[in-house]
């Protein structure tokens, strides 16, 4: 057996990194894998979400289902999501949600008693597990003393009017972007390949400086500039080239093909990767690569496919002309 | 028409995700002469991948091949990734 191996090393820089927002360039590796990471991002990296809704009782405008849509949609905090079991494997419980392994239960009880509108909030929801809550309550405890803002009011889920009640009961089960978006952890996730533009100085010289400008103009993302000091085209910021190819285009509608050249280097990528808030966006993205890590290894072939590659070997020497 | 070191692998509940990564990797192999992955219908959740290699090698081996170097460089991507996190962490502090 011989060991070759034809792997690649990736290369990784970070470039900006916080809880929800993370920008990094990742190198020499091939697209598909880079693809590969972005799909799992989006549909098979599994979070918590509220999945079962019993409703005791619902005097609000909005109707019984529309409710236990919007409490789907919250994102809830699930960094204990990849530890716990689909509800469908968990073999602990009857299914009726009181199982630990597999779901979180919350309580939501509220009347509206007062004169003013009452507005039912994800900081309502009383969760079972005080580390697994809704999202905006995990930033408001987080926050402390910090910004008084709109966005740490909690998620709005219904707004009731005097006498209007909503009593019920949801439970949070784990779930991939896949079966349906609410459990989906990602915001967005982009990639894009990073440019290389090479400016023909000998023929850029050619130009007057008018010319120049109007050139850089002709770009629809600001990606040239005119350097006032050395009145020389310089490139002000590569990632910004939206590879339309208005530049060219204009180059040679001035008559200088070739003014510059721009192309994608094939295995250099930037992800901007942006997370709901259930899961922190570089756990995110080490939990992608598990995932992808263990696809793979479930599709690998069997000792037993290995071993008929042997009749398969005899076949072939049979065909070729060897033996009886 | 028997052709000489082919084979045909049907993966179910796979899609693009894993099928196009398979295929590049495959590609990488020099003793793959042929390698290319589809997805019979959309609407179906499988797909098909074709290899045929030289008499050096054996589709079953440049498939598993390609799936221990699939695993390694993951698993070399994770290292690289938790260390710069935690040099920016670091830096952070």
């Amino acid at each position: 057996m011989d060991n070759v191996s034809y792997q690649r090393f990736p290369t990784v820089r970070i470039r900006d990194i916080k809880d929800d927002v993370l920008k990094f360039e990742l190198r020499d590796t091939d697209a598909s894998i880079a693809n590969a990471l972005r799909r799992i991002m989006i549909a098979e990296v599994p979070t918590l979400a509220i999945d079962l809704v019993e409703i005791e009782s619902n005097s609000s405008v909005l109707n019984d289902e529309f409710l236990a849509h919007r409490l789907g949609l919250i994102p809830i905090v699930s960094d204990r999501a990849m530890e716990m079991r689909l509800s469908r494997d968990c073999d602990a419980c009857d299914g009726d949600g009181r199982c630990e392994y597999c779901s979180i239960e919350f309580h939501l009880s509220v009347k509206c008693t007062g004169d003013q509108t009452l507005d039912v909030t994800s900081l309502d929801l009383v969760s079972s597990d005080p580390s697994i809550i809704p999202v905006d309550a995990a930033g408001r405890a987080a926050d402390m003393g910090g910004f008084e803002s709109n966005d740490t009011r909690g998620i709005l889920i219904v707004k009731l009017r005097k006498g209007q009640e909503l009593k019920l009961r949801a439970i949070a089960r784990k779930g991939i972007g896949k079966d349906h978006a609410k459990w989906s952890p990602a915001a967005t996730v982009t990639f894009q390949y990073e440019p290389e533009i090479h400016i023909n100085e000998a023929l850029m010289e050619t130009l007057t400086l008018e010319e120049k400008q109007e050139w850089i103009d002709s770009s629809p993302t600001k990606v040239f500039e005119l350097d006032p000091v050395s009145q020389q085209v310089v490139v002000v910021d590569p990632e910004a080239y939206t590879y339309d190819e208005e530049v060219l285009k204009k180059a040679e509608a001035m008559g200088k093909p070739g003014l510059v050249e721009i192309y994608s280097k094939e295995d250099s990528f930037i992800f901007t990767v942006e997370s709901t808030g259930a899961i922190k966006a570089s756990q995110m993205f080490l939990n992608a690569i598990e995932i992808l890590k263990s696809k793979l290894d479930a599709v690998r072939l069997s000792f037993d496919t290995e071993e008929a590659d042997d009749q398969f070997g005899e076949l072939g020497a049979h065909m070729r002309g060897g033996g009886i | 028409m028997k052709v000489m070191n082919a084979a045909t692998f049907t993966v179910e509940r796979e899609d693009h995700t894993v099928g196009n990564v398979i295929r590049m990797q495959l590609h990488r192999d020099p003793s793959v002469l042929f390698a290319g992955y589809r997805l019979p219908h959309p609407l179906q959740y499988r797909l098909v991948v074709k290899i045929q290699t030289t008499s050096q090698s054996s589709p079953m081996q440049a498939y598993n091949l390609a799936i221990t170097d699939l695993i390694k460089e993951l698993d070399h991507l994770k290292a690289v990734f938790e260390h710069e996190t935690s040099q920016k962490q670091a830096d952070y502090y």
